[in-house]
């Protein structure tokens, strides 16, 4: 026999209270000389001895009282001891874990893997003894501890069942020993059994990691563990993306998206519908003919913006037995106009190409001060340095300095500020840059303006001297994606012939690079909720021919979209934080969230480095939430994805499980009646607390009827007093 | 602070342990006695009845016997036998039991007390006064005597005797019985730790040689209470075996076995026409004695049964 609790037994010594106390009153006995024995007679003696005996009955009831409660409340156990079987109750401590991720929304016969599930949980749930205690864990992304070590209830642990769902996350499969061990050690039983539920994905269990198999097997060590394997067919379409790829976001125009369906099964998918909707509206359509096993096909879809504001679009396919990862959600802030103000230092000649590149026309740059544009959405403002040092930058989306030779440190902490708030800044290389002061007015106290260190200007031409072509392998990176769609004869046909040296900051990253040395040409860096992109080159034709290429327009267009966008435009993945940002200091204490299925939650605002911003620490849904910096305001729409990691649900048939847990000590039962059996097997642990419990509560019952008996007796004794006595009182 | 007061404070038992002057104990608890009597009549030991004498002048006036001038018109004095001649003998139980005290006196130095006050009181009746002192036998024998001296004689003939226990009552008192001479007034101060049979054998043997048998049952407030909480070991005076316990659970059988015997010794001495009185040590003396007298006019002399206690 065992003990869960033996430091209790320490209690044990308590013991010796009542002991010492009957020791202490003995040695208290007073002597007295005495005249009248005569009265203190032999039925007196008798009953003096009769009362000794008693209060030694009284003391063994105690003590043996005390010593129960010690041993119940040490929760005595025993495993498969048939000397004590008897007496003991068969008690074990169930751990049962559920697949909770979005894979068991998987359907098959009418019925998806969650909800044969359950059916295998309540299985186990039969076998467990009414008080034993139970926990409870549905899986996924973080595990969700919905009992822990609770006394078995049928009814109540049916009521919880049923509210249980799948979520539409990614299962965290390596964390799973450490969750189940924790609960493990949590509990207090003769017996533990841990119960895994999953429906055994290949991803997860055909390739698991060797701590990950040490941690099962120290689990299975601590307890009795089964997997029981809830399996299905592999078939499975989802939408993995969901892309701008080119064209603006403004009133009017158009912009080509790029979803993206994977087939994640063994048999290849035929005539795929892909929907694309925005606001709810289907405005596209496109259907792929055939999707070859374990590939993907992209479709473009053409969404046409009418108004501005932030839009929600969809893109959506149908059919498919597992729902979650069918559709793709993605936010799109479609802006009337986007106001750029270009300094140049040139003299006029690169902030006109400039202008003619996000216009895609040549522009009428004649001299400072010229505004112009607004038929493609955009409200070019030139200024020619150095009349610009003092003016605002609030009106402006988007600032281009070209070509600039220096800056006050006052220029670049607005700069900063500016691209702080949520704003770009594209900075251009050229012949009158003063690299020195650029990097002495950058820092900013630490806080760079620019992403990287200027060094000097270096030729980037070839043995040729035709310069060289942009680096072939694009990286996929949003500003890049139009690029990607080019001809590749257009891509090097792009040349450049000089470049500014850098040397990158820690934060920054690389868009663009030169063929054969991997020299930066384009860069970017975050500033707050800002970007800044820094061009190592120049727009002006002695530096590159990249102006008189498509390539120039749709690279500086594409940066101008990429940098208006906000942050929330950026697609999340379930179980990501949320953020709502504000300007000023809010007048709400609270922003309000809107989940898909049309929850509200409300958040606190928060300051956090000068910013305030309300932050929403996990999405749990895929589809549009709603963040509102009040509940009378509009929303502004933020994209949550589920991740598609989890859409490829082959899993592994029981062979393949066995082989792959071999030696863990995991036994893997898919059969119910072999699950019960191996359940009566397993299950040989008793406990005997409650036993223990019953003869001490019913021994010091049977000591305070005894004291209470001899107290009355007592009591009795006091109040009987010689007739003699009363008399005289009376008198 | 009244005389009475006075008076009853120093009769308290404890004060009169500190004062120590037997004769001087006796006088205040006799006088204490007398202040008291004016009103309530009290005139000492009533004995028999002799005869009637014609009033004679000088004779006072309360000792006329107004019932006879009722009948005969005749003037008749009333003559009793102890006022020709009084013996008072004071049997005075000197064995270890009586040593027992619960507080600061004990059974033997109350009874010192009561038996120096009794023979006060009958020395300033001009009458005669004997002592005896006994435990397992008779230790002193002290004829009558009318002097005062015999209150200091109580003293020290108490002073001289180691007590010792005692096995027989009804020996002691046959062997005092023996010594006397003549009819008598005989008190018995003792706490009759004994077997009753024995006890009343004793008795009835004085009562059978005609002598007036007054029995002061002396007891100590604890035994007649046992109000003892707790543990006790109670070791015997008289040599009997100890008795350890928890003495509030044993009360209840001990007062019980107490009822029973005094219940027996007071019918046995109704019987016998002893009278008999318990007295408990812990109550002033002058209230016992006042009780005592009060009881006994009432029975005109006769025997009777009270509680001092």
């Amino acid at each position: 026999m065992t003990f869960l609790n033996p430091l209790i037994l320490l209690g044990a010594l308590g013991i010796g209270l009542p002991i010492l106390a009957h020791l202490i009153n003995r040695q208290q006995i007073r002597r007295t000389d005495w005249a009248a024995m005569q009265f203190l007679n032999r039925s007196v003696r008798v009953r003096s001895r009769q009362i000794r005996l008693r209060d030694i009955l009284l003391l063994l009831l105690r003590c043996l009282a005390l010593l129960l409660l010690v041993f119940a409340l040490a929760r005595p156990a025993s495993n498969n001891e048939d000397r004590v079987r008897v007496l003991g109750e068969q008690r074990a401590g169930v751990i049962i874990a559920v697949d909770g991720s979005f894979s068991m929304t998987h359907s098959e016969d009418n019925a998806t893997r969650f909800e044969r599930a359950i059916e295998k949980v309540k299985i186990i749930a039969g076998e467990v003894t009414r008080g034993a205690p139970v926990s409870l864990v549905l899986l996924g992304g973080e595990h969700r501890i919905v009992l822990r070590n609770v006394a078995y209830d049928d009814e109540r642990f049916a009521e919880v069942l049923a509210d249980l769902r799948p979520a539409p996350q990614v299962m965290d499969f390596n964390s799973i020993p450490q969750s189940l061990e924790m609960l493990v050690q949590d509990m207090d039983a003769p017996q533990k059994e841990v119960y895994l539920v999953t429906d055994t994905q290949a991803t997860d269990w055909g390739d698991v990691s060797v701590p990950t198999l040490d941690a099962m097997r120290s689990l299975a060590e601590q307890a009795s563990f089964f997997l029981i394997p809830v399996t299905g067919n592999d078939d499975n379409l989802a939408v993995t993306g969901l892309d701008l790829v080119s064209g603006t976001l403004r009133n009017g125009a158009v912009a080509r998206y790029r979803a993206t369906v994977h087939n994640f099964g063994r048999k290849p998918a035929l005539d795929v519908e892909v929907r694309c909707r925005v606001e709810g509206v289907q405005i596209d359509s496109k259907r792929i003919t055939v999707i070859s096993p374990g590939t993907s096909q992209t479709v473009s879809l053409f969404v046409p913006f009418y108004n501005a504001g932030p839009m929600r679009i969809t893109a959506e396919i149908s059919e498919d037995k597992l729902t979650a990862d069918n559709v793709r959600h993605v936010v799109a802030v479609v802006r009337d106009t986007v106001a750029v103000l270009c300094i140049d230092g040139s003299g006029g000649a690169v902030s006109k190409l400039a202008m003619a590149g996000l216009l895609a026309r040549a522009g009428d740059v004649s001299g400072a001060g010229i505004r112009s544009g607004g038929e493609e959405g955009y409200q070019v403002e030139t200024v020619q340095w150095p009349s610009v040092p003092g003016k605002p930058f609030d009106a402006y989306d988007v600032v281009i300095l070209a070509d600039v030779p220096e800056i006050t440190q006052q220029q670049s902490r607005d700069l900063l500020d500016f691209v702080r708030q949520g704003n770009g800044l594209i900075w251009f290389a050229g012949e009158n840059v003063k690299a020195s002061e650029w990097n002495r007015v950058s820092d900013n106290g630490g806080k760079a303006l620019l992403p990287a260190t200027l060094g000097a200007v270096v030729d980037a031409s070839d043995d040729l001297g035709v310069g060289k072509p942009l680096a072939p392998t694009l990286p996929d990176h949003a500003i890049c994606r139009p690029l990607r769609s080019l001809p590749e004869d257009l891509l090097t046909e792009t040349r450049f012939l000089k470049r500014m040296q850098v040397e990158l900051a820690a934060a920054s990253v690389p868009v663009l690079s030169l063929a054969g040395t991997n020299a930066p040409l384009l860069l970017e860096h975050s500033v707050g909720r800002g970007q800044v992109c820094m061009f190592t080159t120049s727009a002006h034709t002695v530096w590159n021919n990249m102006a008189l290429t498509p390539v120039f327009p749709m690279l500086l267009q594409q940066v101008v979209t990429y940098m208006v966008g906000r942050e929330f435009e950026q697609p999340r993945i379930v179980g990501d934080s949320l953020s709502l940002f504000y300007v000023d200091q809010p007048d709400a204490s609270d922003a309000v969230f809107d989940t898909p299925s049309k929850k509200t939650i409300a958040v606190p605002v928060s300051e956090h480095r000068n910013q305030f911003l309300a932050m929403l620490e996990k999405s749990e849904e895929s589809g549009f939430y709603t963040a509102r910096v009040s509940i009378q305001t509009p929303g502004m729409p933020v994209a949550v994805n589920v991740d598609t990691r989890e859409s490829d649900v082959a899993c592994l048939d029981q062979e393949e499980l066995q082989k792959c847990l071999q030696g863990t000590g995991i036994t893997v039962t898919d059969d119910d009646a072999d699950l019960m059996a191996d359940i009566s097997v397993a299950r040989t642990g008793r406990s005997y607390w409650r036993l223990f419990m019953i003869i001490a509560l019913c021994l010091l019952i049977a000591e305070s009827l005894f004291a209470d008996r001899l107290q009355r007796r007592k009591q009795s004794c006091e109040d009987t007093r010689p007739s003699w006595t009363l008399k005289q009182e009376n008198a | 602070m009244s005389d009475q007061e006075t008076h009853a404070s120093y009769l308290d038992p404890e004060v009169m342990q500190k004062s120590g002057n037997l004769e001087l104990i006796a006088r205040e608890v006799v006088e204490g006695l007398r202040v008291g009597s004016h009103r309530s009549q009290l005139r000492g030991f009533s004995t028999e009845f002799a005869h009637h004498r014609q009033y004679a002048p000088g004779d006072a006036l309360r000792t006329l016997d107004w019932r006879v001038y009722g009948r005969t018109d005749r003037y008749y004095t009333k003559l009793y036998e102890a006022e020709t001649n009084f013996d008072c003998y004071l049997l005075l139980d000197a064995s270890a039991s009586m040593s027992y005290a619960s507080g600061k006196v004990s059974k033997l130095e109350y009874a010192k007390f009561l038996a120096a006050s009794l023979a006060y009181l009958v020395l300033k009746q001009r009458d005669s006064v004997g002592i005896s002192i006994f435990d397992s036998e008779v230790r002193a024998y002290q004829p009558p005597r009318s002097s005062m001296s015999v209150i200091l004689q109580i003293e020290k003939l108490l002073r001289d005797i180691k007590p010792v226990p005692r096995t027989s009552l009804a020996k002691q008192l046959h062997d005092v019985a023996l010594m006397m001479k003549r009819r008598s007034l005989v008190v018995v101060i003792s706490d009759l730790l004994a077997d009753v049979d024995d006890v009343l054998a004793g008795l009835e043997h004085l009562r059978f040689d005609g002598h007036n048998v007054v029995v002061f049952h002396t007891l100590d407030p604890y035994e007649l209470e046992f109000p003892f909480q707790g543990a006790w070991c109670f070791e015997g005076l008289e040599s009997e075996e100890p008795l350890t316990t928890q003495a509030e659970r044993i009360r209840e059988d001990y007062l019980v076995s107490l009822k029973e015997y005094l219940e027996a010794i007071r019918n046995g001495c109704l019987a016998s026409q002893v009278d008999y009185t318990t007295v408990d040590t812990s109550r002033p003396l002058g209230d016992v004695l006042g009780e005592f007298f009060h009881k006994r006019q009432e029975t005109f002399g006769g025997p009777s049964a009270g509680e001092h206690g």
